[in-house]
């Protein structure tokens, strides 16, 4: 569900510390028919140009909370509104180049009421990055 | 189906004298005239996910939508549209009854979840489990749904004594606890008949059912078939897993059939998706000894097609059985097939439920 529309192009950019770019990130939707507590989040995967990032590479901020996905799987009282997108910071020293890019992100939901993975979705989406 | 055919087959009255003389009489008894019908009209707001997604339709044109094609009763999905869930602020509480208020609405169903897996990171105890759906029993009775919608766990797994410790709250805040009869749940089986024994047993008249018409599935939906014919799954898998569908065969049978043949992301896609309809051994007939304690209906469809019937369920069988049975509360129309075209078609939503309600107010007898 939602492929097309989860991940959005506005707002992605690369994160700066002290002048020097430390990773990027980008606005992603659930997509899944409800909001969540972050839980449920089973899995997220970014993969740009090709390249893969490990799982520790990831902080995801709702409202303005901040949480490794070890935390996320704890975070049972903060909850992913419907609609509402979440920033997602992939921590990867240099960032990404100025230019076009090509995003493969892959989201797990997990409720209790279907198997693990079944609703798992990936999202292609070429975006370009300014700074 | 042709339209003449539908009309005669869903036994309205008005409708089929209309081509008396056109078409011979039906072999089998007709139907009843369902003109009687004190079934209502309405829409769980589910139904236009994608549009709230994108922000193009907020809550109150929802509700506007909702008055302007006559439906009276609006169900909500808590997750999807109440703000800081499950504790919404008081003035969007009140903002909510003043919208019900000005389109003239009945809250029929909360649906809720009562995630025990927490993702698969941890399970919830029992005691929060029954917390977990104690405040969603709260917030039903905030917004003033007199039915709430929970999962359990599994959907197949009933979940008795979650239910039954609940209930003393479900009595004092005047709510319903309706456990959804959903696809694959066959109608005469341990899911129903253990909730049923729970009813008989404590005499509550605090629990029952949610029914979605998804169980009556009689084929599988092609807009979801065609989404994994685009993912690449193969004819030959197409072909095996409709037969399959229709022969009832179990999903872990055509998930291991279908491995065999190749484990592409399309054939694995198609074969798990299709565990979740039907099975086609149900029949409305069989609704009659849970047919009291149901007290919201999920009116599910996939595509309205432009005859005005639903590709894969048989509602000209399902509604007059229903009036039969004496069903009196709300079919809410609960459209499911955006997420199979959203990847090639802009969806409108608001068209396909519409339809659905043209569809139901033939079969009430409403209009011919």
């Amino acid at each position: 569900m939602f492929e097309k529309q989860m991940v959005l192009t506005r707002g992605f950019q690369n994160v700066f510390k002290d002048g020097t770019p430390v990773g990027f990130q980008f606005l992603m939707k659930t997509a899944y028919y409800r909001g969540t507590f972050l839980d449920i989040i089973g899995s997220i995967e970014v993969a740009v140009d090709g390249t893969k990032y490990a799982r520790d590479q990831l902080r995801i901020t709702v409202g303005d909370r901040t949480f490794t996905m070890e935390e996320a799987g704890r975070a049972e009282n903060v909850h992913w509104d419907f609609g509402t997108p979440m920033i997602v910071t992939v921590l990867a020293p240099g960032g990404l180049k100025p230019g076009i890019h090509d995003f493969t992100v892959t989201l797990g939901m997990n409720p209790s009421y279907v198997p693990p993975n079944l609703f798992l979705t990936t999202a292609q989406k070429r975006m370009t990055l300014v700074m | 189906m042709k339209r003449r055919d539908f009309l005669a087959t869903s036994g309205l009255a008005l409708s089929a004298s209309l081509y008396r003389g056109a078409i011979a009489a039906p072999a089998a008894k007709p139907n009843k005239t369902p003109s009687a019908s004190k079934i209502t009209r309405g829409v769980t707001l589910y139904s236009y996910q994608e549009e709230y997604y994108q922000h193009a339709m907020t809550l109150e044109d929802c509700l506007a939508e909702l008055a302007s094609i006559g439906a009276t009763g609006v169900q909500l999905i808590a997750e999807e549209m109440v703000p800081n869930y499950p504790n919404p602020p008081q003035a969007w509480v009140d903002h909510w009854h003043e919208m019900l208020a000005k389109y003239h609405l009945t809250p029929t169903n909360l649906d809720t979840f009562v995630d025990i897996y927490l993702g698969g990171h941890r399970n919830m105890s029992l005691q929060e489990s029954v917390d977990t759906l104690v405040g969603q029993i709260k917030l039903a009775n905030r917004l003033g749904f007199k039915v709430v919608r929970p999962t359990t766990g599994p959907v197949e797994t009933p979940a008795v004594e979650l239910v039954e410790r609940a209930l003393p709250d479900a009595e004092k805040y005047d709510v319903r606890i309706a456990p959804e009869i959903h696809a694959p749940i066959p109608l005469q089986g341990n899911y129903i008949g253990s909730y049923l024994d729970l009813i008989h047993r404590t005499g509550t008249k605090h629990m029952g059912f949610t029914l979605d018409f998804g169980v009556f599935c009689k084929r599988l939906p092609r807009v979801m078939v065609d989404y994994w014919v685009r993912r690449g799954a193969q004819p030959a898998v197409v072909d095996y897993v409709q037969k399959a569908f229709e022969n009832a065969e179990p999903g872990d049978k055509i998930m291991a059939a279908v491995q065999k043949i190749g484990a592409t992301e399309g054939n694995m896609g198609l074969a798990g998706t299709s565990w979740g309809y039907g099975p086609i051994t149900n029949t409305p007939a069989m609704l009659k000894p849970m047919a009291p304690f149901i007290y919201n209906i999920h009116g599910k469809f996939y595509e309205m097609k432009d005859d005005l019937t639903e590709y894969s369920i048989p509602y000209q069988e399902i509604i007059p059985a229903l009036v039969d049975l004496g069903y009196s509360h709300s079919i809410d129309s609960e459209y499911e097939g955006q997420r199979w075209t959203q990847d090639v078609i802009i969806t409108d939503s608001c068209e396909q439920v519409r339809r659905e309600h043209v569809m139901l107010r033939r079969l009430f007898g409403e209009i011919a």
